[in-house]
Parts: structure tokens; sequence; C-alpha cells
């Protein structure tokens, strides 16, 4: 491994033009994961059709840096803004933007970038390690009813965090659902509630939504203090959190790298669902519960690691299985198709050299977070300064033309700011829109996976459930649903 | 003692709307598909049906305790503010705000983004309460030169041009200055 890792390095950095493709990755992906409005997808969606142009190597290579960069990017945002540049950041905001309020946002941006850094770098030499053992286990043991089982914990996960009750969580997650329903159904491809629209048949794109739900929001809600005066800059902070500070939260760290290799690990699930339940389990093993949401910076610390512990994670079933596990590694299959080849295990055997130049490529990548990452925070919190006034228009054409982009639809664009006042009103009712985006990203996958394993069972439950690992998901996902309702209906009734 | 406000009611009935349409519509779509037992209204009917029963769980809330935060919630900020509108001129600028991102968004299709974006963003400044005009033509400028330089000319992403002259044939023009900006860099 250890020859192979240095190979890889070797012809990483023995290309000048190959280095510059790296720092272009590792640059662009923190600068778009960063500002405000577009995200490592829009990026990555740009950059597509120019891979063409460059080896097959540097291609995967250049998004794999991405990924890993812009994931950590898009919790600066999320801190400084209460706009997370991708979903999986959306967790860091629940403590992250509370913390900026503070007066803190140094403290919240370092442990993110510190721990983006440990998490990304961990996953990176697990997968170095393990990716051919950890795809034939994947193989023998994960199926689609672990899948929809994971989806199913999940979302139980996620609504109870965000909303102002448990059933605002629900009904966010359900929301979320319910969206993902639109367009073709995953098993018969019939057409579902496209209201006469022949663009809804493809489906509402998660981009759109997703910048309309967290960048456009926060722009109406911050636009809405703005014209009744009530309007408060963020305050701007440069101290750093000290590393005794972090050292405190290891366990947690650990925690976290465990769950988000797990969750990467899975197809279709990826880092989004990683960070929804590094936070879900930090706030379900500390003993200062009330304190999540307020400016906790373990829950910073427990999203930022677990989202990029599940970047290498996710890299395993693309490259073993080719099975991608999120848009990015969506994209990649792109990548890999434009240059005739086809990722799966015989990449393997076929082009060595360009797994381990992808696998060096993402472990440099995740330590260059640490540097460059700090440097860049320096200089990106002065992003504070500039008044909303001058702010805001620049976030909602940079949303305009990601949510564009992607399909060259100005419905697209139309339905981001749709979702933009969705989630505006949502927000002031206290709605969950984090939950909200969740359910659509999992809405299809978790649908796909329900139908296959129902029909791998032959629609026989009990054999559903003779399978440990889903059993063990799915009355995890159910006792966290009782705790919901028991905890809910007894506040209710509270006198 | 009921804690039920006339924005409840309206909340509960809004989420009883979409409930019904979604219900309603299933129906368009109510095909068998031969190798799934539950068609392709099995998963969006039992999301509808769900919504439906937390939408009752939510109002029971609503009823007894109102829009009071359930205690123990993670992940909501305990200092947001209640605002209050002391006029009917900011719940006017607050709609302003929410209709011009749709007015550009509409307006895309036939302007297209290069005549669309600067008026978009002057008008985004002023209504966000900036009144020194040179500072809004400035700014203007300066977003648009950026968006321009970092899209058109170093990405070249495909943008809308619009179908409608003048626009149309001033996106043309922008394109054009484009292509002969990368031929001046290569030649």
């Amino acid at each position: 491994m250890v020859d192979n890792f240095l190979a890889g390095s070797a012809a990483l950095f023995g290309d000048p033009f190959t280095i510059g493709v790296f720092i272009f990755g590792v640059i662009g992906g923190m600068l778009f994961g960063a500002i405000p409005g577009v995200s490592m997808l829009t990026l990555a969606a740009i950059l597509l059709p120019f891979t063409a142009s460059l080896e097959p190597a540097q291609g995967v290579m250049l998004f794999a840096v991405i990924y890993c960069t812009g994931t950590y990017g898009g919790a600066i945002t999320a801190i400084l803004f209460n706009i997370p540049g991708a979903p999986e950041n959306a967790p860091t905001a629940f403590d992250g933007y509370p913390m900026t309020r503070k007066g803190q946002s140094g403290k919240a941006v370092g442990a993110a970038v510190l721990c983006s850094a440990i998490g990304g770098v961990s996953s990176a030499l697990i997968m170095m390690v393990a990716t051919e053992p950890l795809a034939n286990w994947a193989i023998s043991n994960i199926g689609p009813p672990e899948i929809f089982a994971l989806v199913f914990f999940g979302l139980a996960v996620a609504s109870s965090v965000g909303g102002r009750t448990m059933w605002k969580g629900w009904m966010s997650v359900l929301l979320g659902l319910l969206i993902a329903t639109i367009g073709q159904d995953p098993v018969g491809g019939i057409n579902r509630y496209n209201f006469g629209i022949s663009d809804l048949a493809a489906g509402i794109a998660f981009v759109p939504a997703i910048m309309g739900f967290f960048a456009v929001s926060e722009i109406f809600v911050q636009a809405e203090k703005k014209a009744v005066g009530m309007y408060k800059a963020p305050k701007l902070s440069l101290d750093f959190p000290t590393i005794l500070e972090l050292w405190s939260h290891k366990i947690a760290v650990l925690r976290s790298i465990l769950v988000g290799f797990f969750c990467g690990i899975l197809p279709g699930i990826g880092a989004t669902l990683a960070a929804f339940m590094g936070y879900g389990e930090a706030v379900r093993w500390s003993k200062n519960k009330d304190s999540f949401g307020k400016g906790n910076i373990e829950g910073v610390i427990s999203s930022e690691t677990a989202n990029n512990a599940a970047t290498g994670a996710a890299m395993i079933p693309l490259l073993a299985l080719g099975l991608p596990g999120g848009a990015m590694t969506a994209l990649m299959v792109g990548v890999f198709q434009m240059h005739d080849l086809e990722p799966g295990p015989m990449v393997f055997y076929n082009s060595p050299e360009l797994i381990w130049i992808v696998f060096a490529a993402m472990f440099y990548a995740n330590v260059s977070i640490l540097f460059i990452g700090l440097l860049e925070t320096k200089t990106i919190l002065h992003l504070l300064k500039i008044p909303f006034q001058f702010l805001a228009p620049m976030i909602l054409l940079l949303a305009s033309i990601g949510s564009y982009i992607g399909r060259g639809l100005v419905l697209d664009v139309m339905i981001m700011f749709c979702t933009g006042i969705m989630g505006f009103l949502l927000r002031r009712s206290g709605y969950s829109i984090p939950g909200i985006v969740l359910g659509i990203i999992l809405g299809k996958i978790g649908e796909q996976n329900f139908a296959q394993g129902m029909q791998m069972v032959h629609y026989d439950v009990l054999e559903y459930l003779s399978r440990p690992i889903c059993l063990l998901l799915i009355i995890a996902g159910f006792l966290t649903l009782f705790t919901g309702i028991y905890k809910a209906l007894s506040y209710t009734f509270k006198s | 003692m009921s804690k039920l406000k006339t924005n409840h009611k309206v909340e509960t009935l809004i989420w009883l709307t979409i409930v019904a349409v979604f219900f309603v519509f299933s129906f368009e779509f109510n095909q068998e598909i031969e190798i799934y037992k539950f068609g392709a209204t099995g998963w969006p009917r039992v999301i509808v049906g769900l919504l439906l029963l937390v939408t009752l769980g939510n109002f029971l809330h609503l009823y007894k305790k109102g829009s009071e935060a359930q205690f123990g919630r993670v992940g909501i900020s305990d200092d947001e503010e209640e605002i209050s509108y002391d006029g009917i001129g900011s719940i006017q600028k607050l709609i302003a705000i929410l209709a011009l991102p749709l007015i550009f968004a509409w307006s895309l299709k036939p302007v297209g983004f290069y005549s669309a974006t600067p008026v978009f963003i002057a008008l985004t400044i002023m209504l966000l309460g900036e009144k020194r005009i040179k500072w809004v033509l400035g700014i203007t400028l300066f977003i648009y030169l950026v968006l321009i330089l970092l899209f058109m000319v170093i990405l070249n992403a495909p943008l809308p041009q619009g179908n409608i002259s003048p626009f149309y044939d001033f996106s043309a023009f922008m394109l054009t200055l484009n292509t002969k900006l990368h031929q001046s860099l290569n030649y």
C-alpha cells in the first residue's frame, strides 16, 4: 500500500500540469464552497465538459479534490451567514451561526477547519487501506433493505433536530419527501405531479431547491429584518479555538469519523446523512443536550468531522462498485464515461495508477485544508464586514447562476426563488429547512431502495427484518421516532 | 384553554390543502406497475397520509401551546426576535423584496441575463436601504463586472441570452466581445 501511495504521490507531483490541476481543485473547491450562493456542485457542473481535454486520472482527481475541499468550504458560509454551502454543511449551521452571533465566528471556523481536515485525512487513510475488503463486505452485507433502513433512521434523526416541535420536524421532512416524488417514479418511470409542466417530468433538481431553501431564504430573513430596522450585522472575530479546547472533544471526533465513514460507504447515502447522524449522535451522547443549537462548538465539530469522513468513504462504492454515493460522485461517473472508462472493480486492475493518484490527491487535499483553510479563513471572515445591501444581490445572483447552469433551465431559477420564499415563510413558523432538504435528497433513494428491497424479499416483512443490519437500523429509527412522539405528546399535555 | 390564533388556523389549512392536492392529483398517475405491487402511487400516498397525521399532531400542539417551542428541541436558536412591523411601508418593502427576484427570474427568458442583471442588482441594493446613488451605481457595476469576468470570460458558462430585441442583440454583443477576447489571448 505504501509503495502504491508513494507511486501515486510521485505521479501527482511529478508533472507540473497535474500539480496545477490539483492546486486549482483545492482552491476552486474551497472558494466555491465558501462563497455564499454557489457550491462545489456549481463548479463541478461548469468544469465537467472541460475534463474531456484532461487525462482521465487528472479529471477524476480534480473532482475528488473539489469534493474534499468543497465539503469543508461549505462550512464557512454555514457558520458566517447561516447559508450552508452544501446540504452536508446544514447541521454545522445549527451551532456555527449562533456562535457567529455571539462573536465566536473564529472559534467555529477554526474548529471546522481542523475537524474537516481530521475527518478527511482519517477517511482517506481508511479508504487507502481498506477499499477492497470494505467493498467486498458492502457487497455481501449491504443491499436495498439496509439502505432503506438507514434512510429511515436518518430521516428520524433529522426530524428530531431543527423544527420548533417534533411535529414541525416531521412535517418538514415529509414535505421534502413529497417534493421528491415530483417527476418520474423510480420503478416504473411513470410521471408524477408534473402539473402539466413538461420540464417537471425530470423532477425538481435538488441544487435549485437547496439554494432556495438555504441561501435565498436566509437573504429574505435578513432583508425582512433590514426592512423593519432590526438588522444587526454579525460580529467578526479571529480568535481560533485552542488545541486544548478541541482535545476535550476527541470522543465526539472519533464517533463522527465512524458515523461519517459508515454513512459514506453506503451507495446513495453520502455526506449529508453522515453530517446529520454525526450531529444527532453528538446530541444523544452529550450531558448538556440543551446547549446544542445555541452555539455549542461540539455541534460544529461533530457535523464537520462526519461529513468530511464521508468523502473518502464515498469513493469506495464509486471506485469499487461503480455506484455513486451522492451528487459529486455522480458527476465523477460522468468524468469516467467521458474517457470511455467505467468505474467498478475492473478499474483497480485496468488503471491502478488512476486509483492511486486519486487516493494520494484526496489525502493531500485534506491535509491542505488545514493550512490553506486557516489562511483562507482569515480572509473569508472579512466578508462579514461587507454591508448586507451589497452582499445580498451578489448572493442572489450567484445562486441564480448556480441553479441555471445545472440543466440550463430558467424554470430552475424560478424554482429556486419560489423555494426561497417558501423557506422564508416556513422558517418564520419554526419549520426545519435542513429537514426539508434531507427529505428531498433522500426521498428518491429511499423509495427506490424500499421498492427493490420489497421485491427482493417478495413482500415478506419478516424476511425483510431477518437481515441483522436492517433490523438494527429499523429498531434505532423506531426508537428515535417513538421517543420523539412521547416527548412531544407529554409536552403538549403538560400544564 | 385554547391558544389558537388566526395564523395557526391558516397554517393548518395550508397544510391540509397540500395534503388534499397531492392526494387528489395522485389519481392522475394511479397506474399499476407489473413488477411492483405498490404501484406509482404507493409511496406518495403513504407520505400524504403521514403528513395528514403530523399536521393533526401539530394542530393539537398549536391548540394547547400556541407557537411555543417544545422544550429540549435541538437545533433551534433561542434568540430569534419577534419581527414587528411599524407600518404599511415596511410590509410593502418586504413584498417588493420577495417579488423582485421572481420578476428577475421570469425576465431571464425574454430579456436575458446580461440585460436583466444590472437592473436587478441596482433595485435590490436600493430596496435594501442604500440611498446614495453613486454607491448604488458603483456597486452595481462592480458586481456585474465580477460576474461577467468569472462566469462569461473565465468559465465560459452558458447564461440565458433572452429572445427579444434589443436584449438579445446586447447578449450577442457581449458574447462576441468574449469570443474576440479569447481569440486575442490565444493568438
